[in-house]
């Protein structure tokens, strides 16, 4: 079981007005004020079945991606990987210098970088490789804190007393403060603007350095640091004079230090505060080292949702009435255990790897969680109904097409929205979310389906109650999301600091139906066998169907039917609007002759003829119309044409001889063609000559 | 009702000329008239609107309804206005009805009614789908006509049953419909229809059964309903829905005429004779003969051509007085050609010129006894002339 569903949530909410557990029960709500009669209790239960077919899909997926990982996974697996990276950070800052007598501007701009020895370093000759290069412009002082402060990141402990690579590591301070009287000689071509690009320095300079080698064994006494603290030490460096030349190595950023022929500049030292702390372990928080049995049960959920990695999922069932929620660690993927780095990689994952469902994603400074609803609109052939034979279904293909028109109401909304949440939206959902405004507009209402953001400064939207109501209006999702867009108002309506930073429905169809995701797994399982069966059902509904064989459009796919009710059609000949019964009726408009007219033309052209008798233009007449009701199209069909005109109309040729002459005739000519043979035609004359003899019918003699 | 004495002296004065050209070929060399104007008649402009900057592409009098001979209707972009002539030149404006789609741009209407004698107004344009105004109630009737696959060029009444409504349109087809029941009747078109965009259509003003239609293939069809009017009285009674109603296709005309060599964008009936336009200076008045034997075929004797200087571009309507006695059109420059139909020669009874009216004239409407005449301008502005007593 992935998650660990919450049960008891009443007995924390029962007369607890703060506003933390008022948001904490609205995003946790199950069923609380619902009350349904049994009747309606097994309603809701067979509609939280909705959930389980795209989920054992899911899990044939999963299990069928489990040696070839997704380029996602694969993505979000690195990132687990490196997040859980052990490594140390470590801040250098400038606490001061030691002699007095230096001035600030001489030591100001210090650089701060980490080199590596390059050549045997003596005394006065040095080649360093270089690289991370910071500048320290002031003193140490509260705020500036990107100025004052150069961050590095070197390996864990364990690896720098082992590697020796890594043992080399210097930190190397320069300073060409200005000295007094500074003449043309300094080179120095570092601007604010190139701060964290290598510093371009040359000529005469100050330098100092402060091996690893030594911080290392002052960090392997300190032992608090393993457990996520930060030591802090202070260090005094030397700074000697020298002049600096840039050197690149193969092509590697390398500067020489050489002392010699040096302007005895004062030397001097600086002291240096030096702060390391381990990160990769930083994010684990004390929660995390409880185990769930210890906690009592009515502060469980609250602490569940504070771990970092913990994700809430809402799953809407019932027409959206009913939800149950359940909670994922390291956040993790309810349907496919996968864990997922971030909410960002865990919304991505959502969003690409389970298209079945609609995913709402919430944000808020306590929690994240998602609602869960299962997309009805989108359900392809995979998933199979009951009483529906896979093998029957037709296969359509679905695409989404991609609009680039956003309406203006679009565009409006987006000046609102704060540009962060703009960056973090996926081009897919906000093409989507596009795309649903499209199809709302067809239905006449003219909402925004964009996700929207709500400005993250609190102070603004309490000092302006009734701007943020209405703004919240404007915002709320038109459609069905009932739950979300009470919990909304009513968290925005209460005096809660928390902000939501975004709400993102990425899709959103209007039947959304919930179930826990823990039926995936239990389907195998025997609380939720009679949920899991589904699949059980199939081969005697296939047998079923194959015995009936029919094809109607009741038992295609009720998305089909729904388009093919909501659309307008057209005849295919009068182009005239059809009812629906016309469409769905089977009369196919398609190829349909006009037999009356077609008559009509047919002995208007033959009228135009001058040299053919009158009982000429009748036989023609007769046949022309027989072969186009008949569809006597190829060479084959005319013997047994001729057998049934002559059977059709035996009665009117008996009847007149001038008539049958010219039948005969043209038989005559049809055999000259090589169209009828003599069998054939002699049988045509065997039912003319029964007729003539008076017996109506042929067969039973 | 037509006065069919004149057009029947003109027949016989045309009948001895054919006795001289017996011999060889049909008819004689055709009467041209003359552009000098006969003074019979002066017009002066007595009023001048502007509807808008939007092209006005049509102008007509509702001659259906005894009661509103002075009611008038034009239509441009997506706007049908309903005006009344008063005394003294002054314009009254009605009614006016803009089409939910903004880019709808009516180029024709006509004035119908329903079998309860409701005045009803029938527009169509660039959409294709014909909308039928109540005037009487200021609605939009019951449904639009929907079935055209391209624009409607013009639609008009049959005046012998004026809830019949034909529509010629870009499909290529010629449409009958049924106003009061919103019945598409009979869809002339297919092996022997127009071959390029229909431009103009007109009812026979005695013969119920026929039509003449001209378009873009440089031809005018003479249609027959005749073996197809069991259909015509059906849908009049017709209660189940429009749209089962089973429409026909007339595919074959019963006379094609090759009178002109370029776009044919004006056809109309004068008694058994046809007058229409292309886009080379004139009108032209000719007769088509139709074989009774063999139905397509045929001569056309052309009778007389009635001479529009500047009149070269298409899309350029005349209109005639309820007795035909008068036609007016306009030209590319504004100016209003008005010429007596039924005399021969044919003579100019005015040329009206103002110096204002600059823009080409693409539809005009003549009143009822043609004392008024309108025209509607490409620049969105209506002119009115009125006849000078003397």
């Amino acid at each position: 079981m992935p998650g660990l569903p919450l049960a008891v949530r009443e007995t924390t909410n029962v007369g607890c007005s703060c506003s933390h557990s008022r948001t904490a029960d609205q995003m946790c709500r199950q069923q609380s004020r619902v009350h349904l009669s049994t009747e309606e209790q097994l309603a809701a239960e067979e509609s939280l079945s909705v959930y389980c077919k795209p989920v054992e899909l899911y899990n044939i997926l999963q299990r069928r991606a489990i040696r070839n990982p997704s380029f996602l996974q694969r993505c979000l697996q690195y990132k687990i990987e490196a997040k859980h990276k052990r490594r140390i950070q470590i801040t250098v800052s400038l606490s001061g210098s030691m002699n007095v007598e230096v001035q600030k501007q001489e030591v100001l701009p210090l650089h701060v970088l980490l080199g590596r020895p390059v050549a045997d370093v003596t005394e006065h000759f040095a080649v360093y490789q270089l690289s991370r290069a910071c500048a320290i412009t002031t003193f140490n002082q509260y705020g500036k804190k990107d100025q004052t402060e150069a961050n590095f990141i070197i390996p864990e402990i364990k690896k720098l007393a082992s590697d020796a690579r890594v043992r080399n590591l210097n930190i190397i301070l320069i300073s060409n403060g200005e000295p007094k009287g500074a003449s043309g000689e300094n080179h120095l071509s570092l601007d604010h603007e190139e701060l964290t690009s290598f510093p371009n320095i040359e000529g005469n300079c100050l330098w100092g350095k402060i091996p690893i080698d030594s911080l290392c064994s002052s960090l392997e006494r300190c032992v608090t640091l393993s457990l996520g603290h930060k030591a802090e030490m202070l260090s005094t460096v030397n700074m000697h004079p020298c002049s600096l030349e840039p050197k690149f190595l193969n092509q590697n950023n390398c500067m020489t230090f050489s002392s010699h022929n040096v302007d005895p500049m004062n030397s001097y030292q600086v002291q240096v505060s030096i702060c390391a702390q381990e990160i990769g372990a930083r994010e684990r928080s004390p929660y995390d080292s409880y185990s769930y049995n210890d906690v009592p049960t009515s502060s469980l959920p609250h602490i569940i949702r504070l771990r970092t990695g913990n994700v809430l999922f809402n799953y809407r069932y019932y027409n959206n009435t009913l939800q149950k929620t359940e909670v994922t660690e390291d956040f993790s993927c309810p349907f496919c255990l996968v864990r997922c780095a971030s909410f960002k990689g865990l919304r991505c994952h959502l969003t690409s790897s389970h298209d079945l469902f609609n995913f709402e994603f919430w944000v808020t400074e306590e929690y994240q969680a998602v609602n869960v609803s299962v997309r009805t609109d989108i359900w392809r052939s995979e998933v199979v109904h009951d009483g529906v034979d896979p093998r029957l279904q037709t296969f359509f293909y679905c695409s989404k097409f991609k609009r680039h028109i956003r309406s203006k109401n679009l565009v409006q909304n987006a000046s609102h929205v704060h540009p962060h949440v703009l960056e973090s939206q996926s081009p897919e959902a906000a093409q989507e979310g596009s795309h649903e405004d499209y199809l709302q507009k067809e239905n006449g209402t003219c909402s925004s389906y964009r996700p929207i953001a709500y400005p993250t400064d609190a102070a603004l939207l309490n000092d302006n109650g009734s701007y943020k109501e209405e703004k919240l209006q404007k915002a709320s999702f038109s459609e069905t999301h009932l739950m979300s867009a009470r919990h909304k108002s009513e968290s925005f309506g209460s005096e809660n600091h928390y902000a939501a930073e975004c709400i993102e429905p990425d899709s959103s169809s209007p039947d959304t139906i919930g179930v826990c995701a823990a039926t995936a797994q239990a389907s195998i399982s025997n609380d939720f066998a009679q949920l899991g069966s589904g699949s059980n059902l199939v081969p005697p509904t296939v047998l079923q169907f194959a015995k009936t064989r029919k094809l109607s459009v009741e038992r295609t796919d009720p998305r089909n039917r729904a388009l093919l009710q909501k659309r307008q059609f057209f005849h295919s000949h009068r182009a005239q609007p059809m009812a629906s019964e016309q469409v769905s009726s089977d009369r196919d408009s398609e190829d349909e002759v006009d037999d009356a007219i077609a008559d009509f033309e047919d002995r208007r052209m033959l009228d135009d003829f001058v040299d053919v008798t009158k009982d000429e233009k009748q036989i023609m007449h007769m046949w022309n119309s027989f072969v186009r009701k008949q569809r006597v199209l190829a060479d084959g069909h005319i013997p047994w044409a001729c057998q049934a005109f002559s059977q059709l109309h035996a009665q009117v040729l008996v009847r007149s001889p001038a008539l049958l002459w010219c039948w005969k005739l043209f038989m005559i000519k049809l055999w000259n063609h090589s169209l009828l043979d003599a069998q054939a035609m002699n049988n045509c004359n065997i039912i003319l000559e029964r007729f003539q003899n008076g017996s109506s019918d042929p067969k039973q003699s | 009702m037509l006065k069919y004495s004149s057009v029947s002296s003109l027949l016989s004065g045309w009948e001895r000329g054919g006795e001289m050209a017996k011999t060889g070929q049909l008819g004689c060399e055709a009467a041209v008239g003359s552009l000098t104007p006969a003074k019979k008649k002066e017009y002066k402009v007595s009023n001048r609107l502007h509807e808008g900057k939007r092209p006005l592409y049509a102008i007509s009098f509702n001659f259906i309804d005894a009661r509103y001979y002075d009611v008038f209707a034009t239509v441009g972009g997506n706007r049908v206005t309903v005006y009344r002539c008063l005394e003294q030149g002054l314009i009254a404006v009605l009614q006016a009805y803009v089409d939910e789609d903004k880019d709808e741009s009516f180029y024709t209407l006509s004035w119908a009614c329903d079998l309860d004698g409701t005045p009803l107004l029938v527009a169509g344009g660039s959409n294709g789908i014909i909308r039928v105004i109540n005037a009487g109630t200021e609605k939009i009737h019951k449904v639009s006509f929907v079935g055209h696959g391209d624009s409607v060029n013009e639609i008009r009444t049959q005046p012998l049953k004026p809830s019949l409504v034909v529509s010629a349109s870009k499909d290529e087809s010629v449409r009958l419909w049924n106003v009061h029941t919103g019945i598409c009747i009979l869809i002339f078109a297919g092996a022997g229809g127009h071959r390029n965009e229909v431009l103009s259509v007109d009812f026979h003003p005695s013969d119920i059964y026929r039509i003449a239609s001209c378009g873009m293939d440089n031809t005018v069809k003479i249609w027959s309903m005749k073996e197809f009017w069991t259909y015509v009285e059906k849908s009049f009674t017709w209660t189940d829905l429009p749209s089962k109603f089973p429409t026909k296709y007339v595919q074959f005309p019963v006379f094609i005429a090759s009178v002109h060599s370029n776009y044919v964008d004006c056809t109309r009936w004068l008694g058994d004779f046809v007058l229409s336009k292309s886009v080379d200076n004139e009108i032209v008045l000719w007769e088509p003969k139709t074989k009774e034997q063999s139905p397509g075929e045929g001569a056309v004797d052309i009778l007389q051509k009635y001479p529009v200087p500047e009149c070269d571009i298409w899309f350029i309507k005349f209109s005639c007085d309820f007795h035909y006695n008068a036609a007016a059109i306009g030209n590319r420059e504004g100016k209003i050609y008005v010429w007596e139909l039924q005399s021969s020669p044919p003579v100019l009874i005015a040329r009206l010129a103002h110096a204002q009216c600059k823009s080409p004239i693409r539809q005009t409407a003549l009143s009822f006894d043609g004392s008024t005449i309108l025209s509607c301008c490409e620049d969105g502005s209506i002119w009115r002339w009125d006849v000078v007593q003397s």
